[in-house]
């Protein structure tokens, strides 16, 4: 039987949806994504192995991670403390939201019993005016109620979310603060999950977990005492039967994350593979796999399906047995409280009082366990967020680092035009991995305003040493100087504020051209960009886009080709006015009509400045005041282009076997 | 790039339309859908019963109570329902009255725990395994034929949404709206007559704040809707830029712009923040305001419905009881209205994308009559052939071209020169606006199109490879290939060694987007998946861009004997390729501006000479310093 407390159990229900309905929805397909990298990494569950045939046939296959991702964590003291610190900005809403909890936990049974008196009282013994009292009770105490619960649900949703952006931020600045070396090795789907879906888990274990069991126990304390002081035999009959419940919920609970588990995995092949299909689309007409592709795809949907059957079902028992106690409830209330009602052991009224307060004994135990469940799962969201949070950098600009000074700034006045860096390579080793050293003991010097040209096999140590001069990687051993100072000695940001870099493929973030070209400087005008474009003799190309340097670049730059995002790279780095350029393989993808033009544009951005270049167009080389020809990590040869052909060593059958492909065909 | 371009192909379907559509699509379902309807009736009855008997029971014992040893009927002019308890024998002894109805009231409640178990489970059935299954296996199938302009337009996250959420959306249509309105509207109708039969002036009084709260569900959720939009469209934005800064976090780094590039995630995250406060307090005023009105009915049920009993209109039990019980449900399914008006909202968005889909006509299909040619010989022949994007300037003019079977040309071209597009317009992934495309003398329009792009290989200037094993990548175009056929295909391409070294060799999985391998080993994979088809026409779009120059040299071998005995199409840049063509195109906004073998290229005066002398200082100079190795 279900009376009087039930809308109030869906309010509670509802705070809690709220929240996480504004955040649910924001379920979108980057988040779908990062679960699904996430979900199908970690196989934590039991089911029958012949359901994941499935996933063998697949247009996509995926290797899972060593590293287990756990959905659930038991509750840590340390941890739920450490959460809770991110609430301090709103500590005031916090203090008054427990208390807030406390008066609901007492306010929503006392309606019930109020309801019961009035019932038992007035209206069984005919009492108007008593009546009329009541009623008049009832309604200040459902003012109070209702009144008080604005503060509660608003407090609790405005404290979560304040947790949400302070994580969210936190996140951000200590992963930004991470050395490439972490890029290197962290999946970017880990680093969103833990953004998004783990930092969501958290919002629902503060916002909700601990405010709204705690209401839930105080209800049921609250019901227990007032059935207990109504009649004790009766209240012993609803106590034995608490036990029952709990053990039964707990027990589909646990089912019930399992098959979750389950069916999110299976999800997350769809996402994965849809993901896929949408990328590999021209591959796909091109090859004339649409009719396999959709076969396969409807294995995985029907795999899934299977999944969510399997969820659904168990929910299905759960909940019907859950109403059969309460009803089975009611028929031993009928039974043995009539019985009592005969010998005089108990009033009518009671049993009323009995027939109304006993969902509020019992309804929290349900809500609860579910809670339970949220806070393992928030437990372990915590526990990646702040793994990550607390994740040690490799390596850290020192504490004492200072600024590289800028000549350009100096106290004598802005010298015009640009001005190169001297860069020195004294003894230097180095190894991604301390263990495998990939460059050994290197010295040379970049005079200001040379160009050096690394040349060498992949795997040679060309872009260790780029690695090194831009700071991205500190050396194992030996001294890197620029303009004098050691390296460890100066920060990062001032360094690489004078550094400008164009790789073989880079990154444009979504936005128009100009923002992109903008990122190497935030505050130059459109103007300077336009400049920067036309010293570079490109200015035509970008304004020959569909809305000049306005247009669109699309997601990773994907509406531009990739000498068009190439273009791009090369003004940006040209508008940072850099001292030290770097151009690793820059041109190598870029139609040999608009290079033609470049390399032009390229020798006179290069004048000046310094520069290290490691190009596969010979004409850069043939410039270099110094080339370094690298095997294995050594430099095993050293000089300009001329002088090192004159050796006729490595240099020059490197470059002959080059230049034939070119020639002779 | 969050905004999305509409589709310029379907006309925006109006609400009516989609209404109708969402009904169609309910009714390909309908025995399902009635036979969950059928379970959901038999349990409202029997809802409606097990209330009823407990209010019977409370009456019972109240009346064995007050009047023990009477069993004539005290007052006779109480409404009919509360007479129902004196229908139990008065000579029978409580415990049995009390057992039968005790019995009858698990009886129920066990047959309502069945029937909620099938209801709830046949509902999935419905929705898990018909509705969804096949509303995104058709989407999906509809997605993989439609043209590339539809996946320029709109970006990847967006089209994943439409087959999952999008799709989720659509079905709630059958299950959320159509059969709870249908639900709600019977058991609101069953639920008013039971209590109007209890007492009308007490019905009336209790559900007179009903329609302020149906207005005041209707205000709420048309003032939060835009907001809840705004909130998912911030959102979106904040892990985009998350995203976007982990991507790019070389780029940040490089130019030492983390502060700038923090301020901007700061920013988007604040904004969340900032916008989420109003919703928060729009919900935290509107769910009080509904808990105060279900409470308003509990106090005139507790304060009319009290004096009611009082003066004996009305029993405790069967009356007052049962219709605590009563509002609760009603108030319940009127809830619902606020959910099924959410619903239909939501599934309206999600209905509109997924048709976009659907209706998005296939550009490009084979003729009703097309010819089948299992095998072509590879003569392709344009025949003054243009091309234009829809309202846009032609990127492709007027064409004359032919290669014969076997034959090589190279396409010179700068960047935007059209280069791509012409060579995407013999698979036909896009048709000419003017003019034909010919293959062995058959307009390509008129060809079967699954024969005639098998009879074409293709290789990107950015290959994309599968998550998938290196063995399922190469055999993509075939995917019963023998091992034979995969290696055989793999040392065409120069492929195999470095396949083999890998510790898993054909097996080893690839990790997203293929980029555990070099840009080079991927170019050569993607090559062997091209000859594995053996196909009469090879197309090379500038394979070799995003390949570093010394392993550009070995792919070089790789590519010779691809070409082999193919019709090639290459756009080509540097001097080695162009030179191997059997003759070469210099492209120049979409025209043919100089065409002829290498030699006849480099006599004239023209872009082609400008590039050529570029690449051949160096040779020159080598010829210089070392003319025993000289050239040609």
């Amino acid at each position: 039987m279900r009376t009087g407390p039930n809308p109030r159990d869906w309010q509670e229900a509802s705070a809690v949806k709220t929240g996480a309905q504004t955040t649910g929805r924001s379920g979108l397909a980057t988040t779908q994504i990062a679960d699904a990298s996430s979900g199908a990494e970690s196989r934590g569950n039991k089911m029958p192995s012949a359901l994941f045939a499935a996933s063998d046939v697949g247009l996509v296959r995926r290797l899972r991670d060593d590293e287990d991702e756990a959905v659930q964590k038991p509750l840590e003291w340390s941890l739920i403390r450490r959460m809770f610190t991110y609430a301090a900005p709103v500590e005031r809403k916090l203090t008054a939201l427990s208390v807030l909890s406390v008066v609901r936990s007492a306010q929503l049974p006392a309606l019930v019993w109020i309801a019961t008196l009035i019932i038992k009282g007035p209206i069984s013994q005919a009492h108007v005016t008593g009546l009329w009292l009541g009623v008049l009770g009832y309604a200040a105490l459902a003012v109070t109620t209702d009144g008080l619960f604005h503060f509660r649900q608003r407090y609790a949703l405005e404290i979560g979310e304040a947790v949400v952006n302070g994580l969210r931020a936190d996140l951000f600045a200590k992963v930004q603060r991470q050395p490439m070396s972490f890029f290197q090795r962290t999946k970017l789907g880990r680093i969103i999950g833990r953004v998004t879906s783990d930092v969501e888990a958290l919002r629902v274990g503060i916002q909700d977990v601990l405010f709204v069991s705690a209401v839930q126990a105080g209800q049921m304390l609250f019901a227990a005492i007032v059935m207990a002081f109504s009649d004790w035999a009766m209240f012993l009959v609803v106590l034995g039967l608490a036990p029952i419940l709990w053990v039964l919920n707990r027990h589909f609970r646990v089912r019930l994350s399992h098959y979750s588990r389950a069916a999110s995995d299976s999800f997350s092949r769809i996402t994965a593979t849809l993901a896929e299909s949408v990328n590999g689309i021209r591959v796909t007409q091109g090859f004339v796999r649409q009719e396999t592709n959709a076969g396969l795809f409807r294995h995985l949907l029907a795999d899934h399906s299977r999944y969510s059957i399997a969820l659904a079902r168990t929910s299905a028992i759960l909940t019907p047995l859950l109403e059969l106690n309460s009803q089975f409830f009611v028929a031993i209330l009928l039974m043995f409280g009539g019985w009592r009602v005969f010998h005089g052991e108990m009033g009518v009224g009671d049993l009323i009082t009995f027939f109304l307060l006993a969902n509020q004994f019992f309804s929290p135990i349900a809500v609860i366990g579910n809670q339970y469940n949220q806070a393992l799962v928030a437990m372990a969201g915590a526990e990646r967020v702040f793994r990550m949070i607390d994740a040690k950098p490799d390596w850290e600009d020192a504490p004492d680092a200072v600024a590289l000074p800028d000549p350009r700034l100096s106290a004598t006045g802005a010298r015009p035009g640009p001005d190169g860096m001297r860069v020195e390579f004294h003894g230097v080793s180095f190894g991604y991995d301390p263990e495998r050293i990939v460059l050994h003991d290197v010295s040379f010097v970049a005079e200001p305003g040379q160009t050096v040209a690394l040349v060498g096999h992949t795997g040679s140590g060309k872009s260790s040493i780029i690695n090194l001069a831009s700071k991205f990687y500190l050396p194992t051993a030996g001294e890197l100087l620029i303009d004098g100072h050691e390296i460890r000695t100066i920060s990062g940001q001032s360094l690489h504020r004078q550094m400008g870099v164009v790789q073989q493929q880079n990154f444009l973030f979504s936005g128009t051209v100009l923002d992109n070209i903008r990122v190497a400087k935030p505050e130059a005008t459109e103007d300077e960009v336009r400049q920067a474009a036309s010293k570079l003799d490109c200015l035509d190309i970008l304004e020959a886009l569909p809305h000049g340097l306005h247009t669109e670049v699309g997601e990773r730059g994907s509406s531009l080709s990739v000498g068009q995002r190439q273009l791009v790279c090369f003004t940006r780095s040209l508008l940072a006015d850099p001292r030290l350029v770097i151009l690793d393989e820059a041109t190598s993808s870029i139609d040999a009509m608009t290079e033609a033009r470049l390399q032009k544009a390229l020798l006179k951005l290069l004048r000046g400045r310094t520069s290290f270049v490691v190009a596969h167009r010979l004409s850069t080389i043939r410039h270099a005041d110094l080339v370094l020809l690298l095997e294995q990590g050594r430099i095993i040869e050293r000089g300009t282009h001329a002088e090192l052909l004159a050796l006729g060593g490595h240099y020059a059958v490197l470059y002959r076997q080059f230049v034939q492909v070119d020639e002779a065909g | 790039m969050l905004e999305l371009r509409p589709l310029t192909t379907a006309a925006p379907l109006s609400n009516a339309a989609l209404v109708r559509r969402l009904i169609g699509l309910a009714w390909r379902y309908r025995l399902h859908c009635l036979r969950v309807l059928a379970i959901q009736l038999v349990l409202l009855t029997m809802g409606i019963g097990g209330l009823s008997l407990t209010g019977v029971g409370i009456d019972y014992i109240r009346h064995k109570i007050e009047f023990p040893a009477s069993v004539v009927p005290i007052d006779a002019d109480a409404p009919v329902m509360s007479r129902l308890h004196r229908l139990l024998p008065g000579e029978w002894p409580y415990w049995q009255a009390l057992g039968l109805l005790a019995g009858l009231i698990l009886l129920f409640a066990i047959c309502r725990a069945f029937l909620n178990y099938s209801y709830t489970v046949s509902v999935n059935r419905l929705v898990q395994q018909r509705l969804v299954v096949d509303l995104r296996g058709e989407v999906y199938e509809k997605l993989q034929r439609l043209s590339f302009r539809f996946f320029d337009a709109n970006t990847t996250s967006s089209i994943i949404t439409r087959v999952t959420s999008d799709v989720q959306s659509v079905r709630m249509f059958v299950d959320q709206v159509l059969i709870q309105s249908v639900i709600m509207v019977i058991s609101l109708t069953v639920y008013v007559v039971y209590m109007v039969n209890l007492s009308p002036s007490l019905t009336v009084a209790c559900l007179a704040t009903t329609p302020l709260l149906w207005v005041l569900s209707a205000w709420h959720t048309r003032r939060t809707q835009p907001e809840y939009a705004r909130n998912r469209t911030l959102v979106e934005a904040m892990v985009q830029t998350f995203v976007e800064s982990i991507q790019g976090i070389a780029v940040t780094k490089a130019f030492g712009r983390e502060a700038e590039d923090r301020a901007k995630f700061d920013a988007a995250n604040n904004a969340v923040l900032a916008q989420q406060h109003l919703i928060f307090w729009r919900v935290s005023l509107f769910s009080p305001a509904v808990g105060f009105l279900t409470r308003i009915n509990m106090m005139v049920l507790l304060g009319y419905g009290g004096w009611l009993v009082i003066q004996g209109q009305l029993p405790l039990g069967a009356g007052l009881v049962v219709f605590v019980g009563l509002l609760e449900q009603f108030s319940g399914q009127v809830n619902n209205v606020a959910t099924i008006v959410n619903s239909v909202q939501q599934s309206l968005i999600g209905a509109r994308r997924v048709f976009e889909i659907h209706d998005a006509p296939v550009e490009v299909k084979s003729a009703p009559d097309a010819v089948r040619r299992p095998k072509l010989q590879g003569d392709v022949h344009f025949d003054h052939v243009s091309f234009a994007y829809v309202g846009a300037e032609a990127v492709v003019r007027d064409i004359n071209l032919t290669v014969k079977p076997g034959e090589c040309v190279a396409i010179l071209g700068a960047t935007g020169s059209g280069k791509s597009v012409l060579m995407s317009l013999v698979p036909r992934f896009f048709d000419p606006t003017a003019g034909r495309v010919m293959i062995d003398g058959i307009d390509v329009r008129q060809l079967d199109l699954d024969d005639l792009r098998r009879n074409i290989g293709l290789v990107f200037q950015e290959s994309f490879l599968f998550s998938n094993t290196i063995a399922a990548n190469i055999a993509f175009g075939h995917p019963g290939a023998t091992r034979e056929q995969i290696e055989k295909a793999a040392r065409i391409a120069a492929a195999h060694d470095f396949i083999m070294a890998l510790p898993e060799g054909y097996e080893t999985i690839l990790g997203e987007s293929g980029n555990s391998l070099s840009g080079g080993q991927r170019q050569r994979l993607a090559l062997a998946r091209a000859v594995l088809l053996e196909p009469a026409i090879l197309l090379l779009d500038d394979p070799t861009a995003a390949i570093d120059s010394e392993t550009e040299h070995g792919i070089f071998e790789a590519l010779d004997r691809a070409m082999a005995g193919r019709t090639t199409f290459i756009v080509a840049h540097r001097l080695s390729t162009l030179r191997r063509a059997d003759f070469i195109i210099v492209l120049e906004r979409g025209r043919i501006v100089q065409r002829g073998t290498h030699e006849e290229l480099m006599r004239e005066p023209g872009p082609y000479l400008h590039v050529a002398n570029l690449q051949l200082i160096d040779g020159r100079e080598l010829q210089a310093l070392a003319p025993q190795e000289g050239g040609s």
